[in-house]
């Protein structure tokens, strides 16, 4: 059977590409430009899916992206809206969330279960015995939910676009098309999107048996096309408003970060359904969606029908039906003043009779509960919502359209801010008092009339350019008015009930009902108890009418009982879309690529790539092999580390000395030039943030290094001390600008000594003594240091001559075995050094007593950051103290691990180990550990817990290690 | 199904009383009043009925009950704190919570689903098995995993997240659980009214009257009322509280953003957190992603919506679960947070005597819901705050006795 | 707020920007109480209102003051530290 009516004009199929789905296991003819709905409809199938809660039947309700119980799965994705999703030839569809397939779901038993599942059931079962929680859960699990995920679905990120514009209009109907016009014609430049594959709104489709209104669009169709100001998207929806007029509109293909200048709302209205007892049956659907099938896909709704209506359009919707062939058995319009002459006469006058204050009572499903039989048709009294079933009729029909008014499609406005009001005299809310920059025009601001939402649209657009800064003649005008749009209560009460208000979640009346009995009589805790509104739609159908009951329920005016908040996405919004392409930026060293070349396993450092060690292809070294020889090589002969991504900041100026005083805890105003003083940073609880190295250059430039992952932040807090505390002050930073590397070892001072005119001379160049010269034919700045070994060079060159001066080094190097080290080799030679490394053995509470660092600390300068927190803590009893230990020379038990507790005799946690390693130099296993500070001191012994629960003893001592060689003799 | 919803089939009219009676008018005075009627202001007047008997007892709530972020949440519960002190207040919560649907008669959905924080590097593994350590010594469970056991309890889950940040291993908590938010405030509510609290939504406290050092009464909207005893239990509001009654605290107000998917048929059985991803997502028994991420960066008092924040938290979701690339956020939405210096929460006394603050709950309040209820009754009944929650005492701050939870922060929730 | 005016370069995208807390005045560590420094380095004005703030334009490396509504997130103007009567 098809449902496929003559070619009309202005459809949106392409009859000239006929393709061919399956649906359900059946075959189905479909064309081009079809939606999944729309070709199922044509073949007259009417079971698009099961709801969510009682699995009943479902067919098509709006036809405009929000019949969620019509989701499909094609096998790859899930939760397809069949209502808008564009069909293609091949594809294979089922409905989501059914046991069996969509018409013998075994799950439709739910639906005779209802009545023992009150609103709210879950919260009043199963839990007693607790024990039975989860068997039930289990279930409500498996039942809640709608379609399963395919775990094979392809990683489909798509990448943001960017688009800025004078005026973004959000609609593009009647109102906003005029709008855009309106805006253009200032010069403004103009985005327009609408969610419809083709613009136009109600344009292209409420035409009540008379296309006039397809000539107004085809019109301002074609200015807009010709006008060079606006750009149209369709099949596109503003996801959300954000502040500063930031609009991403989302479409298929991904997503467009809009900033406008102005945003001009023309989203126009959602249809609401009247309620009565089986208004979910497949076949009864809203006026709108009957429209939107008939002329955009030329599908027959039903063959028999009525329409139940409590505004004018239901009359509207009957002359649409009746133009093609449907036959209209009746008009039930809810209300007793019926609607205006001349439409009422045309309705007639097409043999269509009109049942004025008359109620569709219940539908009645078809012997199968797969779709309508007839109605029953009853007087109905407005004020209190009766139906007078002694007068019933029946109907018999195959399908039903209704109309009983409209909700404004606001997210965007609420979002943005909007006061909304409710107005009587169009039963809706309406903008009261809009944010700046945005204006609203057409049916959500609640003008109807089509003239005058042209108008309206140009009056928004006229106010946007005068917003910004057009000089513009504003014109009010007055909405010519129309006879009320939305009925304040078209709802049918009915004791059997199954007269649903939100489809999305089965809601039925008396659930609103019951939930106020319970307490929940305010719109927010309504919405938490009943979750109307929460599902996949958003309550696009169902808050007005929630609103409205919950407003007789308390016997409260609509505007009393306020709105729910419209939280983005208008739709939902796909996660790759809005993940879009995820950038995760590296920085290399000018060394990376040798690293990368001789083995180097490279490993995350902040954002920094360093290698952990070095693995040659062909080497056959395990982690821990490379590191000790890594480290063996620094100990006897030399080894050369990349610290490149130490932050490298100059301070120049007279007050640069005076400058790093009041910045780090010890002296550097009595610095001398070519010296090095180690740079301890505190923050204003005396917590230990960093600690680098600070060169005196020159008697106006330092030259200052940082811990790699601080580099920024450290920087950052120089900028903001220079400015507060207005000191003569210049700061560069040269992290990235310098390379640095770090030869090291007994043989580092002649492998130095061979490339330098430098004297490294030890009489020339004791510990701590910086020079510039030239290695390797580089300007160079080098300095003694001593972090990973007694000899050693930092040598820093520009970023360029990086790598030809670290080639060089591993040139003059070769002969004495040098050896490039990682980070990991690293970390165990400062642990043999007896170096703490600043927050990974210090955390965020760790002041300089509890870190060994008194003597950085100059108490006696008149003010450094942190200094005034130290003298507090200074007279505060120390708990804890961290301290270098090494464990027992025969020790060969399971080794502690790092954050492994100290455990004291009382068995209380006593504090923690910070670093362990095995030092295969000295044959020992070193560590920093925090303790108490009685177990603090040389020799003093406490007891680790290991990952097993075994325990260790360590013993304190004091750093650097190599004494340990000693009292073996060696 | 059980028989226990029989009645609702066969009852012409609906079995169910009111959860809490309608009240607008407050009485001239009470005992005590509790400022929020949020999860824990409710918590607290349940029990100041309860455990000390004290009754007449007024619970004021500006907007409707459990709006605040007790409604916006991603409804997690754990103890897997770094600190002694931490982890034994949240393993009282998580031990009460487990018993709490029977005692409030109210299916809370409290459901044992166990808890991951994923490390992604060296570091954070460090500071998960610090947690580890600190847990398994205060007898929760909790312990390191690696990416083997994982993958088994959440298959779906891409050990490498995309090539971009491979997981290494992670802190694995058994006792983690979700519960469903709403129901915890509702319960509360329902068992404090039955006990004989009045709870008055839509009454804003305009001021806190104070003379000489000591509370004397509130004035609200609907008049005033005398009392001697305030709890302030108003997260994201409580600076506003505190100026009232002019005393100073470190809380600063961040909103917090979360985010719900489509609902799908369940897979994700268990609760995944990722600090490096800011991440935690979990599956609701609607079968909804709730997914959340942390704290905005700076100070905001709205619960606007940030495009920034969805963009983040979903780019890491993909690269967690790359097959989710075309399944939809269907609505985000925002609380206010307060925020403390060390991560942990601000109750007890205070310099006003009788004015007692439950604050400071950042990201990890709802979890607290019972047993903040509890600690603060008590300590509103006797007036002296139980070793509990002495660690989290308002004074800590001025002593430079702040707590260790900065470390776990950072992978937290 | 989704776009910021820098003193020096003008309106940029807050993604360009880091917040630095609010400015406060420090009191003379040399003659202020123990007390009354630990309330300066811990506590914080909560309330929502107008407040001056630090903002860093990481892109140019600029610090800057923020007057910002906090509850309505708006930027009242910004300049550079001390430079406030010259705006």
């Amino acid at each position: 059977m098809t449902s496929r009516i003559a070619k009309k004009r202005g459809e949106w199929i392409n009859r000239d590409k006929p393709l061919t789905f399956e649906y359900e296991g059946q075959q189905v003819q479909g064309y081009e430009g079809d939606t999944i709905s729309s070709a199922l409809w044509a073949n007259g199938i009417r079971v698009l899916g099961r709801s969510f809660k009682y699995h009943r039947a479902r067919g098509l309700l709006s036809f405009a992206n929000h019949d969620v119980n019509a989701l499909m799965t094609d096998g790859e994705d899930t939760n397809i809206r069949a209502d808008v999703w564009p069909v293609s030839n091949g594809m294979s569809l089922k409905a989501v969330n059914t046991d069996g397939g969509v018409i013998k779901d075994k799950n439709k038993y739910i639906d005779y279960l209802s009545p023992f599942l009150p609103v709210g059931f879950y919260y009043k079962t199963f839990y007693k015995p607790k024990r039975m929680f989860p068997f039930w859960e289990d279930k409500i699990r498996k039942a809640a939910g709608l379609g399963e995920v395919n775990f094979n679905y392809p990683r489909n990120i798509r990448p943001k676009r960017h688009a800025h514009c004078d005026v973004l209009v959000v609609g593009a109907g009647a109102s906003g098309l005029s709008a855009a016009l309106a805006a253009a014609a200032e010069g403004l430049s103009v985005i327009l999107v609408d969610e419809n594959l083709q613009a136009g709104g109600s344009l292209s489709y409420d035409y009540a048996g008379d296309q006039s209104s397809a000539d107004t669009l085809h019109a301002l169709l074609s200015e807009v096309e010709a006008n060079q100001n606006i750009r149209l998207i369709t099949d596109a929806y503003a996801g959300g408003y954000y502040t500063d007029h930031l609009v991403p509109i989302v479409e298929k293909s991904g997503i467009t970060k809009v900033r406008a200048q102005s945003v001009i709302v023309a989203t126009g209205v959602f249809e609401q359904p009247p309620v009565f007892r089986y208004n979910d049956l497949p076949g009864v659907m809203l006026g709108s969606a009957a429209q939107r099938l008939v002329h955009r896909y030329a599908v027959k709704p039903f063959e028999k029908g009525v329409v139940v209506t409590a505004n004018d359009h239901g009359y509207r919707t009957a002359l649409d039906l009746a133009s093609v062939g449907v036959d209209v058995v009746a008009v039930i319009d809810m209300r007793s003043s019926g609607a205006g002459q001349d439409l009422t006469q045309k309705v007639k006058d097409s043999g269509i009779s009109v049942h004025k204050g008359s109620c569709i009572y219940e539908a009645v499903p078809s012997s199968n509960k797969l779709g309508i039989k007839e109605v029953v048709v009853c007087p109905y009294d407005e004020n209190t919502a009766e139906a007078d079933t002694s007068k019933s009729v029946r109907l018999s029909c195959d399908g039903v359209a209704m109309s009983a008014g409209w909700a404004p499609a606001a997210a965007l406005l609420y979002q943005a801010g909007t006061k909304m009001a409710y107005d009587y005299d169009v039963e809706q809310f309406v903008p009261a008092q809009l944010p700046e920059g945005v204006f609203a025009a057409g049916k959500v601001n609640g003008v109807f009339d089509l003239k005058s939402r042209q108008l309206d649209g140009r009056r928004a657009a006229a106010e946007a350019a005068s917003y910004l800064g057009k000089a513009v003649q504003l014109e009010s005008f007055k909405a010519a008015s129309v006879n009320r749009p939305s009925h304040p209560y078209p709802i049918v009460n009915h004791p059997k009930g199954k007269n649903f208000v939100d489809f999305d979640e089965d809601i039925q009346v008396k659930d609103f009902i019951n939930a106020a009995k319970e307490g929940f009589d305010n719109i927010e805790l309504m919405k938490r108890f009943t979750t109307v509104g929460m599902g996949p739609s958003q309550g696009k159908h169902s808050n007005m009418n929630a609103i409205r009951i919950l407003a007789r329920i308390r016997q409260l005016p609509v505007e009393k009982i306020g709105t729910t908040t419209a939280r983005p996405f208008f739709h939902p919004t796909p996660i790759g879309h809005l993940g879009g392409r995820g950038f995760h930026p590296h920085r290399y060293t000018a060394m990376h690529q040798w690293h990368v070349e001789h083995g180097g396993e490279m490993m995350e450092a902040g954002v920094w790539l360093r290698p952990a060690y070095y693995a040659p292809a062909g080497a056959g070294l395990t982690a821990s092999e490379a590191v000790q020889q890594e480290t063996l090589a620094v100990r006897e002969s030399v080894g050369m580390i990349d610290g490149s991504t130490l932050g490298k900041i100059e301070v120049f100026g007279s007050d640069a000395g005076a400058f790093l005083e009041r910045f780090y805890t010890g002296k550097f105003a009595d610095q001398k030039v070519g010296g090095s003083r180690i740079a301890m940073l505190l923050d204003e609880a005396g917590v230990v943030v960093d600690d680098g190295v600070a060169v005196r250059m020159a008697e106006e430039q330092f030259y200052v290094s940082t811990n790699s992952s601080n580099a920024a932040t450290v920087y950052r807090e120089m900028q903001r001390n220079v400015q507060l505390w207005k000191m003569q002050v210049t700061l560069v930073n040269l992290t990235g600008a310098m390379a640095a590397m770090t030869v090291a070892g007994p043989k580092s001072r002649d492998v130095v000594a061979s490339l330098t005119d430098i004297d490294v001379s030890a009489d020339a160049m004791g510990k701590g003594a910086f020079r510039t010269g030239k290695v390797a034919g580089v300007d160079a700045r080098v300095m003694r240091v001593s972090f990973v070994a007694d000899l050693a060079f930092e040598i820093h060159v520009p970023y360029k001559a990086g790598l030809h001066v670290w080639k060089a080094l591993m040139e003059a190097g070769k002969a004495s075995g040098i050896r490039p080290f990682g980070t990991d080799a690293q970390r165990l030679l400062r642990l043999e050094m007896g170096h703490h490394l600043v927050s990974h053995d210090t955390d965020g509470l760790t002041n300089p007593f509890e870190a060994h660092s008194e003597s950085l600390v100059a108490m006696d300068k008149p003010f450094f950051i942190g200094q005034r927190s130290l003298k507090i803590l200074e007279k505060k009893p120390l708990n804890k103290k961290l301290t270098t230990f090494v464990l027992d020379p025969d020790f060969h038990g399971e080794v502690p691990n790092e954050c492994n507790l100290v455990i004291d005799s009382a068995s209380q946690i006593a504090g923690r180990v910070t670093s362990i390693s095995y030092s295969g130099y000295l044959d020992r296993h070193i560590g920093f550990a925090f303790v108490p500070p009685e177990h603090s001191h040389a020799g003093a012994r406490f007891q680790i817990r290991t990952d097993s629960g075994a325990m260790v003893a360590a013993t304190a001592c004091k750093a650097p290690f190599f004494h340990l060689l000693e009292s073996r003799g060696e | 199904m059980p028989l226990g919803l029989l009645k609702y089939g066969l009852s012409k009219e609906h079995p169910a009383p009111r959860f809490f009676q309608d009240r607008t008018q407050p009485k001239k005075s009470y005992d005590a009043v509790i400022i929020g009627g949020g999860g824990h202001g409710l918590a607290a007047a349940y029990y100041l009925a309860k455990d000390y008997g004290i009754t007449n007892v007024a619970v004021l709530e500006k907007g409707y009950i459990g709006g605040g972020n007790t409604g916006r949440n991603t409804t997690i519960v754990r103890s897997n704190y770094l600190t002694p002190e931490g982890v034994n207040f949240y393993d009282a919560s998580v031990k009460m919570y487990e018993d709490l649907s029977e005692e409030l008669d109210l299916n809370l959905f409290y459901s044992t689903r166990g808890h991951f924080t994923l490390a992604h590097t060296e570091s954070a593994m460090r500071t998960m098995r610090w947690r580890a350590e600190v847990n398994k010594h205060v007898g929760v469970e909790s312990r390191v995993v690696g990416p083997d056991e994982i993958s088994q309890a959440c298959p779906q889950l891409d050990i490498q997240c995309s090539g971009q940040a491979p997981i290494l291993g992670a802190l694995y908590h058994a006792p983690g659980s979700v519960a469903r938010h709403d129901a915890v405030a509702w319960g509360y509510a329902k068992e404090a009214d039955r006990l004989g609290v009045e709870i008055f939504q839509m009454t804003e406290v305009t001021g806190i009257d104070v003379k000489s050092g000591k509370v004397v009464g509130v004035n609200t909207n609907k008049g005033y009322i005398e009392t001697n005893r305030v709890l302030s239990a108003v997260a994201g509001f409580t600076p506003r509280i505190t100026d009232m009654v002019d005393i100073e605290t470190p809380i600063v107000i961040h909103p917090l953003q979360a985010c719900v998917s489509e609902p799908m048929k369940p897979w994700l059985d268990t609760i995944l957190v990722s600090g490096s991803l800011h991440v935690y997502v979990s599956q609701s028994s609607r079968g909804e992603l709730v997914m959340g991420s942390s704290l905005d960066p700076y100070e905001v008092h709205s619960t606007r919506s940030s495009l920034d924040f969805v963009e983040g938290l979903t780019s890491h979701i993909v690269d967690m679960f790359p097959f989710l690339s075309n399944v939809k956020v269907v609505r985000q939405w925002a609380g206010m947070a307060d925020l403390t210096p060390d991560f942990a929460p601000v109750m007890g006394k205070t310099p006003v005597e009788g004015f007692y603050l439950d604050a400071g709950w950042g990201t990890w309040g709802f979890k607290a819901t019972p047993i903040s209820g509890k600690t603060m009754a008590e300590t509103i009944a006797r007036d002296v705050a139980p070793d509990l929650i002495q660690p989290f005492r308002l004074s800590r701050f001025e002593d430079y006795e702040l707590t260790g939870e900065k470390g776990a922060a950072s992978v937290g929730h | 707020m989704k776009l910021l005016e820098c003193p020096i370069n003008g309106i940029r995208p807050l993604s360009e920007f880091t917040y630095g807390g609010e400015y406060r005045d420090m009191p003379n560590p040399d003659t202020c109480s123990d007390k009354e420094w630990a309330a300066y380095v811990h506590y914080r004005n909560g309330a929502p209102g107008v407040k001056k703030e630090w903002w860093y334009h990481g892109p140019s490396g600029t610090w800057f003051i923020a007057e910002r509504d906090t509850m309505a997130d708006k930027v009242i103007r910004t300049y550079i530290a001390g430079q406030e009567e010259a705006k």
